[in-house]
């Protein structure tokens, strides 16, 4: 049924219950995905879901319960069972939701028209194929993908709060696949934005030039040396550790950075900027999972952390204001936290210069097992890298097949140089993360 | 779920352009989860996940759409739409659906909708309360409950219309231990396909001690010392070395397409003789468990290498087509708007016949990894990567001090021929794997192993 009779229809029995403080949360998603391989379309998928979350409070605690089904069933349903779940829930916390009147700042949605299918099939046979005229080493096993998504996401609550949001968005993603000498390596590119300003001969080119500088990867040697982290590489680190900068993580133990706001916990040259509003950020949004206004902030600034992220519940437990920063993991999920363009802001030297600096080291372009060799609670990480070796101050042979570990929370003190051209990586869903070419002392390689 | 002449219309439509395969797919499912930290129950998640997937071959193209709107027009709609993106045609085609009963070898005891809150919590509790108070090192813990109500239905062009019930129930603790100022986490998570009959057997006090007991050690441990050593790899979530080394790059997934190590490889020797693996859809109760697969294709047991000798890969129908080979019950998708592809159920390296303490001693100089966390793998290379949560060195033949931080690299090619003595004590571990078709629950297993030479990344 249509979303506007569903949600009448819960309002009608959260009354009929006579439950005074709610929410309905509705989030849903449409894409289309066109596969290329060889010179043929293999696949083609076009997909829509979407679902509710209703919740509310009884006796001082948040009840949750979702559905993707929009039945008159349901619609009752999830007002029962949010109501019997809160009666289960223990924490003394105070609970909240958005008391509404909150100014908001303008997304500046750059709302593209989703493409025709077959515009989206063209982009994909000619990036394919450009694929193979770059470079005869390119063989079978490569790919291409065009990708378009819209999603929606609409939050009314009992107190008048009632807000939503629209996003479209089209990904073209290549992996170049080389063989040479039954060796093969593989890398990906990937362009968001317009189709009509996606050039699909330069994201050929770059996949399969990185794929091929891969091929006769020798192992790093062991030992602490000089490690520097490509934007990419420096922003999957961030991905996996920005929760230490949650202020749940950091209420409930599971952050070193409880207490810390105001001190030093970084070198000085560091500075890490959440911005919603980015504007390499495909998907600016301007209210979070509470429908609280989110702005930019600097998280830290100059080695010292400025504030943690918040939302309405953790700020309370605080005693301050929410950051904006407060998310749900699914339409279904309970409010969490997380930042929406999380960066470390670039230095003023040119890349070139900080290899220079770096002297004899190894440069990492990619981090593999982040969901495991990682913990955000010990800031631990010990990680499968493939990157160059630096040798006098320039990248020279491939490294594959060896770790980097450290620790998080020493390696922001241990940062010594940022370069200025920082690029935002894998910026695809809510939160993007981005970073310069960074150079970091006191890691750990283990190879050969 | 959906009747049979409504899915007799639906597949028709759907093939009214030329399709030689349609297949409908819905789905209901109740996720349930409560999650307890500080000693509080402090969150309950409550979903009904519901909707349908239809699915077109021709040839070697395939097309899938989805939806959330499941009444006959919707499905319909989605009908229209998947096969005006096959292309032009016409193909009228009468089809007949006979309800096929695959019968249910995990039949359920206690079915978790049927229980309150209240029952559930307690049983976490008891988990959770073993955790915190198991020494005073323990400075947090969280714990979550959750249970899964799957209801798939399956009918397709070839006349099947079979329906499967799946549920299941997982219990994991994460414990903080903090000593001297090292802060260390430990974890245990099991799973089975069952309902909540299993705690009959995985006791929940032992749940929370296990996870206790590994952030205690973990947290007076120093770092694992980095290099190129033996390591002896245990039972149970130790079999993730498989999952990643080896397991992903006998998915026709990646077959299929020339993107595995293993492709072209069936008959030759690619292991050492040492290994015998498996991957087994019928274990009853187990985690990784199905009736049927994705696409209705009943669940078997596939050896997939033979005393060293690949015999098998793991197939779905429509990489199938691509390879020439029929399926093997491996397609699995995460729901409804997921496109099935071949993937793991419990897959597991056979038990040998070398002792535990030979394995030990027979390493001058290594690593014992007790427990293991989880990895990823890049099946183009078969560069693979996993976790250690719990290792010890070896001296001397001996298991010394605990270690932490360590992760083993490879590439699995190469290590599955180094893997060259295999214990007797096969014992299996939860995991839930993530690939193009979503997170769907896997078991993996193996006895003690010793893998002869292998990069410990450490410091």
């Amino acid at each position: 049924m249509d979303f506007n009779i569903f949600k009448n229809m819960v309002i009608a029995r959260a009354e009929e219950l006579g439950i005074a403080e709610y929410e309905l949360y509705y989030q849903s998603s449409g894409s289309a995905m066109v596969k290329v391989y060889q010179h043929q379309i293999d696949q083609f998928s076009a997909s829509e879901e979407g679902g509710a979350c209703f919740r509310c409070i009884v006796n001082g605690k948040m009840g949750y319960a979702s559905t993707e089904d929009l039945s008159a069933e349901q619609a009752a349903g999830i007002v029962e069972r949010a109501a019997d779940n809160a009666l289960a829930l223990e924490s003394e916390e105070s609970v909240f939701l958005n008391p509404g009147g909150m100014e908001y700042e303008d997304p500046g949605l750059k709302n593209y028209e989703i493409p025709a299918t077959e515009a989206l099939i063209a982009a994909a046979l000619k990036t394919q194929s450009k694929l193979y005229e770059t470079d005869p080493a390119v063989v079978d096993g490569s790919e291409t993908r065009s990708v378009s998504e819209s999603s929606r996401i609409a939050i009314s609550n009992s107190k008048g709060l009632d807000l939503s949001y629209e996003n479209n968005l089209t990904v073209v993603m290549t992996e170049a696949v080389v063989e040479r000498q039954e060796e093969k390596a593989n890398e990906y590119a990937f362009k968001l934005g317009r189709l009509d300003t996606i050039d699909p001969a330069a994201l050929a080119k770059k996949a399969v030039s990185d794929a091929l500088s891969k091929l006769g990867a020798d192992v790093a040697p062991t030992g602490n040396y000089p490690v520097v982290f490509s934007p990419e590489a420096m922003s999957s680190l961030l991905n996996v550790f920005s929760s230490v900068f949650s202020s749940e993580a950091a209420q409930k133990g599971l952050s070193r950075l409880a207490d810390k706001e105001g001190q030093i916990i970084a070198a000085e040259i560091v500075t890490l900027v959440d911005d919603p509003f980015h504007k390499d950020n495909p998907m600016p949004i301007h209210f979070d999972a509470e429908g609280s206004p989110t702005h930019r902030k600097n998280i830290i600034e100059k080695g010292a952390l400025k504030t943690l992220l918040y939302n309405l519940k953790t700020a309370a437990v605080a005693g301050k204001k929410t950051t904006g920063n407060a998310s749900k993991a699914g339409y279904d999920a309970p409010i969490g936290l997380r930042p929406f363009t999380m960066y470390l802001a670039g230095g003023d030297m040119s890349e070139e210069k900080l290899l220079k600096k770096a002297g004899n080291g190894v440069y990492i372009t990619d981090l593999q097992g982040l969901h495991a060799g990682a913990s955000p609670v010990t800031g631990d990480f010990s990680l499968q890298s493939a990157g160059f070796l630096i040798e006098n101050g320039v990248k020279t042979t491939p490294v594959k097949g060896f770790t980097v570990a450290g620790n998080f929370y020493d390696m922001l003190q241990n940062i010594t140089a940022l370069a200025d051209n920082v690029e935002l990586s894998r910026a695809l869903g809510m939160t993007a993360f981005g970073a310069p070419t960074t150079l970091v002392e006191g890691l750990s390689v283990a190879g050969k | 779920m959906i009747p049979r002449d409504v899915c007799r219309r639906v597949l028709g439509a759907a093939m009214a352009t030329g399709a030689d395969f349609a297949e409908l797919y819905a789905e209901n499912t109740v996720n349930h989860s409560i999650n307890m930290i500080a000693s509080k129950v402090d969150a309950i998640k409550d979903t009904v996940v519901a909707g349908a997937g239809i699915r077109l071959y021709k040839g070697l193209r395939s097309v899938m759409t989805s939806t959330v709107d499941t009444s006959e027009e919707g499905l319909m709609r989605c009908a229209r739409q998947a096969a005006d993106a096959l292309g032009e045609g016409n193909a009228p085609i009468d089809i007949v659906l006979k309800e096929r009963l695959f019968g249910d070898v995990h039949p359920v005891k206690i079915v978790p909708s049927s229980v309150s809150n209240k029952v559930k919590v307690d049983i976490l509790k008891q988990a959770y309360f073993a955790a915190k108070d198991y020494d005073s090192c323990i400075t947090q813990v969280t714990g979550v409950l959750a249970d899964v109500d799957h209801n798939i239905l399956i009918a397709n062009s070839e006349g099947l219309y079979a329906q499967d019930r799946q549920i299941r129930t997982r219990m994991a603790i994460s414990a903080v231990a903090e000593q001297d100022g090292q802060t260390q986490t430990g974890f245990y998570g099991p799973g089975r396909r069952m309902g909540l009959e299993m705690f009959e057997t995985v006791i929940p006090e032992q749940v929370g001690i296990r996870a206790a007991r590994q952030a205690k050690i973990m947290a007076g441990a120093g770092y694992c010392p980095a290099g190129v050593m033996p390591v002896a790899i245990d039972n149970g979530f130790g079999g993730v070395i498989f999952h990643e080394a080896c397991g992903h790059s006998l998915e026709a997934a990646s077959v299929a397409y020339g993107n595995s190590q293993f492709a072209g490889k069936l008959g030759q020797v690619i292991a050492n003789e040492k290994v015998t693996a498996i991957d087994d859809g019928t274990i009853s109760g187990a985690w990784g468990s199905v009736n049927i697969d994705d696409e209705g294709t009943p669940a078997r047991k596939n050896v997939l290498i033979e005393k060293g000798v690949l015999k098998s890969y793991m197939v779905d129908k429509f990489n199938g087509r691509r390879m020439g080979m029929e399926s093997t019950g491996n397609a699995r998708r995460q729901g409804y708007s997921f496109t099935p592809t071949s993937r793991m159920t419990n897959t597991y390296i056979a038990a040998g016949d070398d002792k535990n303490e030979d394995i030990i001693a027979s390493m001058e100089y290594g690593l014992y990894a007790k427990e293991m966390g989880g990895g990823s793998v890049n099946p183009v290379t078969g560069d693979f990567n996993f976790a250690v949560t719990e290792g010890y060195m070896v001296r001397n033949g001996k298991i010394c001090e605990p270690v932490r931080g360590a992760s083993l690299v490879g590439k699995g090619s190469e290590v599955i021929k180094n893997i060259d003595m295999v214990g007797t004590d096969m014992e299996m571990g939860q995991g839930m794997c993530g690939s193009s078709s979503g997170s769907v629950p896997t078991n993996v297993g193996q006895p003690l192993i010793r893998v002869s030479s292998i990069t410990v990344g450490g410091r």
